[in-house]
């Protein structure tokens, strides 16, 4: 007896939700919160392969590129409009996705990583516009240092925001209500930043010191950029590479990994030569940085979506199968209640017409009202039953003895075995423990049984039903029903427990699950198991009074 | 014609349902048997007679509709009133499909209940009546010779004497003799009343 045979968790969900108003079953297939969410679920180990994997491509390469890295490819300046407007759109999605991130769930550590993302896609527009070469016909007049300008300001300031977002990762999270006015305020504010450093740029293009020689070369000055640049990127990667405790971290220590294998390639193994192999190939290093969280935002939030769709689906089951059982239990409550009602209504009619005649017999009018009486209290009694079954403080149970309840149900169902020629008997051992419960929820639930089983030998010649009950350690009270009918089919077990299955013609099916609900409100558990030679036992658990091992006395001879 | 009483068989495993149907049957005059299964009906052995069952669909045991299975099966015609607790449009077009009379959700109106007993009790009547009837006539057809059988066959059929009498080598004499020896058999008034006769027996009369 350890396992339960043919009782899968979710069904037990379901009687809960019908007979003992268990909520549980509400969350099933939705994980809690948002622990899912890039910036708070840890790296997998897939993720980390990636990210290994690229390292190692990455570095591959660098290397290859290096031999032919300073080859200048002549005429390409017309891929840059291109290449610009990839980068800004690359960068500007990658905002606007950290964004609703942070519209969602307002983290300011986010905020600054989006707005990272943003200033650096807002300068790309004066990078382009200014580079030698792409737009001259505009005679936007010399501005020959302020690409490079432009070019050192994203270059250090990126950095700089991942450093400030990993400083604000400690700060809690923001109500939501203010999110909005946030979002508003640090966007307009990178904007402005972004407009005035560029405007500030160009129109002191000719005094600001040379960064660079000609369109192509670069000046000494130069060089301060991609070595501040590589020690903030190093210093970010560190704090990173410590602090990994999600994947978005993860992902931006990749980012700042192919950024580093830019600087490097743009102005050392280059050696800062423009629209040279390894500058470009550093450009591509680059759109392949600003893509990496980009690429990550999308995965998660498909599968995110996808995940919601399944939990969505899973959520609806769940309420459907409720529903079901609310209904097979309103069926059992309409039958239970109209079997009087139509008996009084009936012999209400009776007694008119009794009495509607030219000599009305009293005698049977009379007869017709008593039945009334007795109706009219068995209904009453049906709607408490009901009301009992229902009510969660079972308020009426208290200590009942489970024999002499057994007894009372065979004696009820008796004339229903004779009907049937069944041969009803009780094999109760001897036992003195106390069960709390509620004798009409449990003498319905033991009937219910009997009645299933007395209906299961209908196609037998040797009818037999026993109701068994005895004590085991630890479950506590076991009350068996034994019939020895066709016994359940293995593909039956579990859908004989919901409601409307039934395998008569005129059955409701709502028998079993009534029993189960009764039993499970009563911390039991109701199960079905083999009889041999053949046949169905339907089994139940009840909880006694103290345990049983405590109670020395409440054992199987005791 | 005197026939025998109507019976009208109520089936419900309700003590108290049963007794306020048997009463309300009883205060309009009815004659009332009372079942508590479907079982004991089978197991009683009813008289002669017009009836009609009210019947409980769903009961412990063999259930209602299993009972009109078991009835058709056994080639009994008598009329079924089904009353239900709950009204299931499945079981009941069930239920009418295999030829019940009616079906009723209780609580019903105690009129539909006396009216559908009415023309259960109305209709078995008729049919017994029909059964009667063809029982007298098939009396009556197996006092027939086979060549008087032969020659009414024939004349139900449309068949002049002449064309009779050629038909199975007689003379128009002889066949008109045993017209007139089948007429007076089967109690026939007259030719159209052979031919009803003769259509009332339908198979029988192909058989021999």
């Amino acid at each position: 007896m350890s396992r339960l045979d043919g009782i899968t968790p979710n069904r037990s969900d379901l009687v809960h939700a019908g007979g003992a108003g268990n909520e549980r079953s509400a969350t099933t297939g939705l994980r809690s919160d948002d622990q899912d969410l890039l910036n708070s679920s840890p790296p997998s180990t897939t993720q980390k392969k990636i990210a290994l994997a690229m390292v190692v491509v990455m570095t591959i390469v660098v290397v290859a590129a290096t031999p032919a890295a300073r080859y200048v490819l002549s005429g390409t300046e017309a891929l840059l409009p291109g290449y610009a407007a990839a980068r800004l759109l690359v960068e500007l999605m990658t905002a606007a996705l950290l964004i609703a991130h942070f519209a969602a769930h307002p983290s300011p550590a986010i905020l600054t990583l989006a707005n990272g993302y943003l200033f650096s896609a807002l300068l790309v527009v004066p990078w382009a516009l200014t580079f030698p070469g792409v737009l001259e016909a505009f005679g936007l007049g010399p501005t020959d240092q302020s690409t490079a300008y432009v070019a050192a300001i994203r270059r250090i300031g990126f950095p700089l925001f991942i450093l400030a977002y990993l400083a604000r990762r400690s700060a809690p999270q923001l109500p939501s209500g203010t999110a909005a006015s946030r979002i508003l305020t640090s966007v307009l504010a990178t904007a402005a930043a972004a407009a005035a450093l560029s405007w500030g740029v160009i129109i002191n293009d000719d005094q600001l010191p040379p960064l660079m020689l000609n369109e192509r070369r670069i000046a000494a000055a130069w060089n301060i950029v991609p070595s501040v640049s590589i020690v903030l990127y190093v210093i970010a990667l560190s704090l990173l590479w410590r602090r990994r405790t999600c994947s978005l971290d993860l992902w931006l220590a990749i980012v700042l990994g192919t950024l580093l294998a830019e600087i490097v390639l743009l102005s050392y193994i280059s050696g800062g030569i423009r629209l040279s192999v390894g500058w470009w190939t550093g450009r591509a290093f680059g759109l392949l940085s600003a893509s990496i969280v980009l690429v990550a935002l999308l995965v998660e939030s498909m599968s995110l979506y996808s995940r919601l769709a399944r939990s969505v689906a899973a959520e609806r089951r769940v309420r459907e199968s409720r529903l079901s059982a609310m209904e097979a239990m309103s069926a059992t409550v309409a039958h239970e209640v109209t079997q009087p009602v139509a008996s009084m209504v009936t012999n209400a009619n009776a007694a008119l017409r009794w009495l509607d005649k030219p000599r009305p017999e009293i005698g049977e009018a009379e007869g017709a009202l008593r039945r009334i009486v007795d109706d009219g209290h068995r209904a009453g009694e049906v709607i408490s039953n009901i009301r009992t079954l229902f009510r969660k403080d079972a308020r009426d149970r208290g200590p009942l003895d489970i024999r002499q309840l057994i007894e009372d149900v065979l004696s009820r169902s008796r004339r229903e075995a004779e009907a049937a020629r069944v041969l009803l008997r009780a094999d109760v051992a001897p036992c003195d423990v106390v069960v709390i419960g509620n004798p009409v929820q449990l003498s319905q639930a033991i009937s219910n049984l009997v009645a299933n089983a007395i209906d299961a030998t209908r196609s037998v010649a040797e009818r037999e039903v026993v109701v068994r009950c005895d004590t085991i350690v630890p479950e506590g009270l076991t009350v068996s029903v034994e019939d020895t009918g066709p016994g359940i089919a293995s593909d039956l077990r579990k859908r004989i427990f919901e409601p409307f299955f039934t395998t008569r013609p005129d059955g409701m099916g709502m028998g079993l699950m009534f029993s189960r609900a009764v039993v499970e409100s009563h911390g039991g558990r109701l199960w079905v198991d083999d009889v041999v030679p053949r046949g169905a036992a339907f089994r139940f658990t009840l909880p006694v009074l103290g345990g049983i091992e405590s109670e020395g006395r409440a054992t199987r001879n005791g | 014609m005197a026939e025998p009483e109507a019976v009208v068989y109520v089936i419900d495993d309700d003590a108290s349902m049963r007794a306020s149907i048997e009463s309300l049957l009883r205060s309009v005059g009815h004659t009332v048997v009372t079942f508590d299964s479907t079982q004991s009906f089978l197991e009683f052995s009813r008289p002669e007679g017009p009836a009609c069952v009210v019947l409980d669909v769903r009961m412990p045991g063999a259930s209602g509709l299993e009972l009109q299975r078991e009835l058709a099966a056994a080639g009994s015609a008598i009329p079924i009133i089904f009353v239900t607790g709950h009204g299931d449009i499945a079981m009941s077009v069930a239920a009418m499909k295999a030829g019940a009379l009616e079906f009723l959700t209780k609580p019903f109106r105690d009129q539909d209940l006396l009216d559908a007993v009415h023309r259960g009790l109305e209709e078995d009547r008729r049919r017994s009546r029909r059964d009667l009837h063809l029982d007298a006539l098939r009396e009556r057809y197996a006092l027939l010779t086979s060549r008087e059988r032969q020659v009414m066959r024939m004349a139900a059929a449309g068949l002049l004497n002449k064309q009779i009498a050629a038909e199975l080598a007689l003379s128009e004499v002889t066949v008109k003799v045993h017209r007139a020896n089948a007429m007076q058999k089967m109690q026939a008034r007259s030719l159209p009343d052979l031919v009803r006769m003769s259509d009332s027996l339908g198979a029988h009369i192909q058989e021999s």
